[in-house]
């Protein structure tokens, strides 16, 4: 019996091929063969990695091929070590957990023509959504892809640099491209999108200030902090029986803070409704949310899934 | 009184019961993985559904960690697909609702604390299954609160065998 739960998706490594510009693709695949969780052309997941690291990479493959998932890693040796840990201890046959996938682009019928301007290894949320639409040829697709020489991935990037929609800039050549003259015009029927380093992800934000906003789309390598709750506060929970100390970050749920202290709460539903993560409170002012307790019973207890707090301390009998 | 519903026969011409019908099959080897469609399963009596994540003995679901002997099997009603269409302008899938066996005219709310035959299988339910936020991580669909109160029954499983598409769901009263 499993004591812990199941939160990752499990995958075999099946496949490392070197990619040149010392990138590696990985293939990862269910070990029976079966669908892995569907996403959206460009989305990420997160690898949690043997040595314990969790690092997000973008899907490179396209959505319709759903029974993998390949990334592209490049080695950066003065990173914060997930490359470095792919790259050296990694290999084929190896069992990563993975989460589910997330974000990417939610393909519009209203956007005919899609302008992508990627940097170096940045790439790679472009190639899911540049095969995608080639595939199902609902929309132009160019992506420019801005090198300083060498480029990453060239042999899957062949055909569509053939195809005319990739278009390679070497900087050691030609320099840095005009990123207004890639973009062009604010369109209605043109969507943008910008993933590499950071003064690439600015100077793109410049060129299109004047664009809709949901006809831009910009991949940080570095996720940007979640969207909070702007009436959402911090708070600290007291552990009266144990005597530690948790603190909930804004619009984090207490479950989650709990969870992140190493404090093991059942849970079930997780939505309030089924009494599993139901906890005691002594001191403070819990704001309740959930549909199980009653008025009498939210006077001594509250459900640690959904339940925030009025006061910036909150006493729990735990 | 309340303890069971048919303490009386119905008077006159009325005739309780109900009879349904396995439309879809389906079952995942792992926690998160989309469910596969089939054309049978084959139940083990005790123990859960051959391949399946919450097979006792396999353990690969998400609720794993948490042991229960109802969760053998699980059932969802075709009409409440029906009905978060009509209601909601939720479209869900009979492989999205991650139960193993969708049936149609199966009064699954009732049969709490019941006896029925699936098939040539006799299963007996345990609880009604209660939604979970897990079930929207999955399917990006706000499906939470229209499926409180109708998202399915546990079963335990007394005789195992092999159920189909179009088996006949009957009561064993």
């Amino acid at each position: 019996m499993k004591a812990r739960p199941i939160t990752t998706v499990k995958t075999v490594v099946t496949g490392i091929e070197e990619a040149g510009a010392g990138t590696k693709l990985f293939t990862l695949a269910d070990p029976d063969q079966w669908d892995l969780p569907p996403f959206k052309p460009g989305a990420h997941i997160d690898l949690h990695l043997p040595n314990g690291l969790v690092r997000t990479y973008s899907l490179c493959n396209e959505p319709a091929d759903n029974a993998r998932y390949v990334i592209a890693v490049k080695r950066e040796a003065e990173g914060r070590g997930g490359s470095r840990a792919l790259h050296d201890d990694v290999g084929v046959g190896d069992v990563i957990g993975v989460s589910l996938p997330r974000g990417g682009l939610e393909p519009d019928a209203r956007v005919a023509r899609y302008v992508f301007v990627a940097g170096g290894i940045g790439v790679t949320p472009f190639l899911s959504m540049a095969r995608h639409f080639q595939r199902t040829a609902q929309a132009d697709v160019t992506l420019h892809l801005v090198v300083r020489e060498e480029m990453p991935l060239a042999a899957h990037l062949s055909s569509l640099i053939e195809a005319g929609t990739v278009v390679v800039h070497r900087t050691s050549r030609e320099g840095r491209p005009d990123l207004a003259e890639l973009v062009g015009d604010p369109n209605p029927e043109t969507m943008v999108g910008c993933c590499g380093p950071e003064s690439m992800i600015e100077d793109f934000e410049r060129v299109t200030a004047a664009w809709p906003a949901a006809r831009v789309h910009v991949e940080r390598f570095v996720a940007p902090p979640p969207i909070i709750d702007p009436d959402a506060k911090p708070f600290t929970l007291s552990l009266a029986r144990s005597g530690g100390e948790i603190h909930v970050r804004a619009g984090q749920t207490m479950l989650a803070a709990l969870k992140e202290g190493g404090i093991d709460i059942a849970t079930s539903c997780c939505g309030g409704i089924c009494g599993a993560c139901k906890v005691g409170w002594i001191e403070g002012k819990p704001v309740h949310r959930d549909r199980v307790l009653s008025p009498y019973e939210r006077e001594r207890y509250l459900m640690v899934c959904v339940a925030g707090s009025d006061s910036e301390r909150l006493v729990l009998d735990l | 009184m309340l303890d069971t519903v048919n303490a009386a026969p119905a008077q006159g011409a009325a005739q309780l019961g109900w009879t349904g019908v396995v439309r879809f099959l389906h079952l995942a080897p792992r926690a998160f993985l989309p469910m596969r469609a089939a054309e049978t399963l084959t139940l083990v009596a005790g123990r859960g559904i051959e391949g399946d994540r919450y097979m006792i003995g396999n353990e690969e679901g998400f609720y794993s960690h948490k042991p229960e002997e109802g969760r053998q099997v699980t059932l969802f009603e075709l009409e409440t697909l029906v009905a978060l269409k009509r209601d909601f302008g939720i479209e869900l899938g009979p492989e999205e609702h991650r139960r193993n066996v969708t049936v149609e005219g199966v009064p699954l709310n009732h049969l709490v604390g019941r006896r029925f035959w699936l098939g040539e299988t006799l299963l007996e339910a345990t609880r009604l299954s209660v939604p979970c936020r897990h079930i929207e991580e999955i399917t990006g669909k706000a499906i939470f609160d229209p499926l409180i109160n109708r998202s399915g029954l546990n079963c335990k499983i007394r005789q195992g065998g092999i159920v189909k598409v179009g088996d006949t769901v009957r009561n064993a009263a």
